[in-house]
């Protein structure tokens, strides 16, 4: 192999691949004959007409080259024969992260059109694992990892944040439904379900939990959910990095065994169901002895068996429904889904290709945390774009936290005008809630509603007048003391004059940008401790969520948002935050 | 028959079979001397799905065009592969035909069986270099050895179709041809890409097998109305 140098980083990525390697890879290595036939299979490929470094082939051979050179004998002694070649440079080292990590989402749709049974996606991580062994990966594939490690989930959620959350979720539940019984049980010993769920849903999306847990009050279940190692996701799917992924499903299974838990129910996130229910038992060398089923099944399971009731005429709008690449392509869930959707929405429409064959969001593989990569990413998204336009629905429903982000900002990109929901919101939203309830739904007092900013004052910064019109209007009309800003100069000289109790802040704006504005704030000793709440539709946002070059805003939301929405989300960063300077004092 | 293409047709042969039949056997023990992955996982997806029936169907998926996006809406190219690997199986037998059963070829029939087919797949193989050459993503992907196999085979179609029915009136060339070819063609398979069908029963078994655990295979086809259109 000559004498040229090669640097250590290199050294360990090819001592680590023979290590790595099973037969299941190696025959995938070894078999392509380049017929082309998965070029066309890759939403890369479409969305980019004319640039081969985008086929899945081409993006194969960046990691068989160097195979073939070190692993593979015609490689060994001819390799210009068979375009074998090593791997030398930290500089190529970058080049083939940008392939395995910015050019592909690990989505499996060439693996299941290659008449070989090629499985590039197996490969393309273990590449990633190799790159991330040394060092070499996204940025956000770094901190989250870190996090993950660390802390135990991947949006670094602290211990006390999740269970104050929590318990502000609990207070919501028992006021709009009256019932002290619908709180969410936490650590609750010999449960019949242990649920977990994604981070992103206790930092960002509280109102999946809410409805999850209405879903469980409703049918009557003995549930609860653990107070530590609660986290589903596991980055070690998308860094390839075999430790971290055992790691993390071992801390979810021991949390099970150690509440003696029933069933494991993992709440909807694609690359979580496939982690924690298919992979992770693998990478951790684990037999689990318990049930796990995905939240979509447990729904299902809820409506056939009488448990709970639901009326479909509560969802009326048109719905399409995207299957998540993990819960189809390697999960088989693709039925269920749709089984549910024609029990709790009037009018679904059905999005082609589907199933396994449907195209990828364009947010997998960890696409969402690799800010680098959003312009390709947003590009690439065009075939999902015209598939989710062609189906004239006005929601698009799917059963995967990446998916909902990476559907959201296409929709915003390619201006769809959909909204993004998930089957437990509508589930929730069908559900028919009887006896129990000692208040209905409808019978809330309205002047408790009103008032319920009452005291707090907040800054609302948007370079769009009417949305500032808006926001503060709802703000306002539930009691808070509203001020208006329409540019990250004027927000930052109002925070520092003001003090507000939170900020709603807009990504794109004139003059100094929302994400300029938000690192000045985390920077400034006066300002760093007001909550944020960014609403923006700019996927510059994710930069802020992963790559956290200051610590993340307290909440996000996606433009456009609805004012139950807003109220919620509003509500929990103020109250907790709250609750958490009184716990501090 | 001169000694040469006796040769050629028997020991040449022979020794060419037994050398890759040699070679296959350490490129098999070599593959399966890495670890074979496991699923430890209780089983996903719809009921009747398990892993035989997924590797099973994963086998058979080379004979359902219509079982992938990809054969299913580029049939002209999977009637090409259909073509070019029967023309490879007529072309094979010939070369056990023609030394020790040439009194099959008496029959007009099997003559121009054989004809059709090795003459069809020299036309594809012709089809796939221009495909090679001229289309931009098959120039990428494309090395040394894909070329060469490529042009390998469809010369040896060529001499094949030539050897048909094994008549020496206008001399031995074409035969000699024919199996010098063979000779070199069987030599070379194992460290080419030629040898793929070494690879397929692992590559699909441990595909299907997984996706059969997983519930994905065998696949349910739903019509894709883009496709009726």
């Amino acid at each position: 192999m000559g004498n040229r140098k090669r640097s250590y980083k290199a050294e360990k990525v090819i001592e680590r691949m023979g290590k790595k390697l099973n037969r299941q890879m190696v025959a995938s290595l070894v078999a392509c004959v380049h017929c082309g036939l998965c070029t066309e299979a890759c939403h890369y490929v479409l969305a980019n007409p004319g640039d081969p470094t985008y086929a899945p082939a081409y993006k194969a051979d960046q990691v068989r080259k160097f195979f073939k050179r070190h692993f593979d004998w015609t490689g060994r002694i001819l390799p210009w024969w068979v375009k074998a070649k090593s791997l030398y440079t930290d500089e190529e080292l970058n080049e083939l992260k940008d392939t395995v990590f910015g050019k592909c989402t690990n989505c499996r749709r060439c693996s299941l059109n290659c008449p070989m049974g090629v499985d590039y996606a197996t490969f393309n991580r273990m590449a990633r694992g190799l790159l991330v062994s040394v060092g070499v990966m996204p940025e956000g594939v770094a901190i989250v990892s870190k996090d993950q490690w660390e802390i135990g989930n991947q949006m670094g959620v602290l211990k006390e944040d999740y269970v104050e959350t929590l318990d502000w979720l609990s207070d919501e539940l028992e006021d709009e439904l009256g019932d002290p019984a619908v709180r969410i049980p936490i650590d609750k010993m010999d449960a019949d379900v242990v649920y977990s769920i994604n981070p992103r849903e206790i930092k960002y999306d509280p109102r999946t939990i809410s409805d999850a847990a209405k879903i469980f009050y409703v049918a009557g279940e003995n549930w609860t959910m653990p107070s530590e190692c609660w986290d589903m996701t596991n980055f070690g799917l998308f860094s390839g990095d075999d430790d971290l992924g055992g790691a993390v499903g071992r801390r979810l299974y021991e949390k099970v065994v150690e509440l003696r838990g029933g069933k494991l129910v993992i709440s909807e996130c694609g690359h979580g169901y496939r982690s924690t229910r298919c992979e992770a038992p693998n990478w951790a060398g684990m037999d689990v002895e318990f049930e796990m089923e995905s939240s979509v099944l447990t729904m299902l399971r809820y409506i056939k068996e009488g448990r709970i009731r639901v009326d479909k005429t509560k969802n009326k709008i048109p719905v399409t429904f995207h299957d998540s690449c993990n819960n189809a392509r390697s999960c088989g869930l693709f039925e269920e889904p749709r089984e549910l959707l024609s029990l709790v929405v009037e009018d679904f429409r059905e999005m082609y290709p589907n199933r396994a064959e449907n195209y990828c969001c364009t947010g997998g593989g960890g696409a969402m945390s690799m800010s680098e990569y959003t312009p390709q990413r947003l590009k690439s998204a065009v075939t999902k774009a015209n598939q989710m336009k062609d189906t004239g629905a006005e929601i698009v429903v799917t059963s995967c936290h990446n998916c909902v982000d990476g559907l959201t900002d296409l929709i915003r990109h390619y201006k769809l005008g959909m909204q993004v929901t998930q089957l437990v919101n509508l589930v929730a939203n069908a559900v028919v809630v009887e006896k129990k309830v000692a208040v209905p739904v409808e019978a809330v007092p309205v002047m408790a509603e009103d008032n319920v900013l009452k005291g707090y004052r907040i800054l609302v910064t948007d370079d769009e007048p009417d949305f500032v019109t808006f926001v503060s209007a709802v703000l306002e009309d539930h009691g808070a003391s509203v001020s208006r800003a329409y540019s990250g100069d004027e927000a930052l000289e109002l925070a520092r004059r003001e003090k507000p109790n939170l900020i709603t802040l807009d990504i794109a704006m004139p003059g100094k940008s929302g994400k300029e504005v938000f690192e000045e704030m985390r920077a400034d000793s006066d300002l760093k401790r007001i909550p944020v709440c960014i609403i923006t539709g700019r996927p510059e946002l994710r930069r802020l969520i992963y790559d956290r070059p200051v610590p993340p805003p307290e909440g996000y939301m996606d433009k456009p948002v609805t004012e139950d929405g807003l109220l919620l989300n509003v509500r929990k960063i103020l109250e907790t935050a709250h609750e958490k300077k009184s716990s501090e004092a | 028959m001169s000694g040469l293409l006796h040769f050629s047709e028997h020991s040449l042969q022979e020794f060419a079979l037994g050398f890759m039949a040699l070679v296959y056997i350490i490129r098999l023990v070599w593959l399966i001397h890495f670890k074979a992955g496991r699923d430890r996982q209780a089983q996903t997806g719809a009921a009747n799905t398990n892993p035989r029936k997924g590797f099973i169907y994963s086998w058979a998926n080379i004979a359902m065009p219509w079982a992938m996006e990809s054969t299913r809406t580029k049939f002209f190219l999977y009637v090409q592969f259909a073509i070019f690997h029967l023309g490879v199986t007529a072309a094979i037998g010939l070369s056990f035909v023609i030394p020790y059963a040439p009194g099959l070829l008496e029959s007009a029939a099997l003559v121009i069986i054989l004809k059709t087919i090795i003459g069809a797949a020299f036309i594809v193989g012709v089809m796939r270099f221009v495909r090679r050459l001229s289309n931009k993503y098959m120039r990428a992907i494309s090395s040394p050895d894909d070329y060469f196999s490529l042009t390998l085979l469809t010369a040896w179609f060529f001499f094949a179709y030539l050897s048909v029915p094994n008549s020496t009136e206008s001399g031995e060339w074409h035969l000699l041809g024919y199996f010098i070819l063979t000779a070199f063609f069987l030599v070379y398979v194992p460290f080419s890409k030629i040898s793929h069908y070494l690879y397929y029963p692992f590559t699909r078994y441990y595909l299907g097998k997984t996706m059969g655990h997983r519930g994905v295979y065998p696949m349910r086809h739903v019509p894709q109305p883009r496709e009726q259109r």
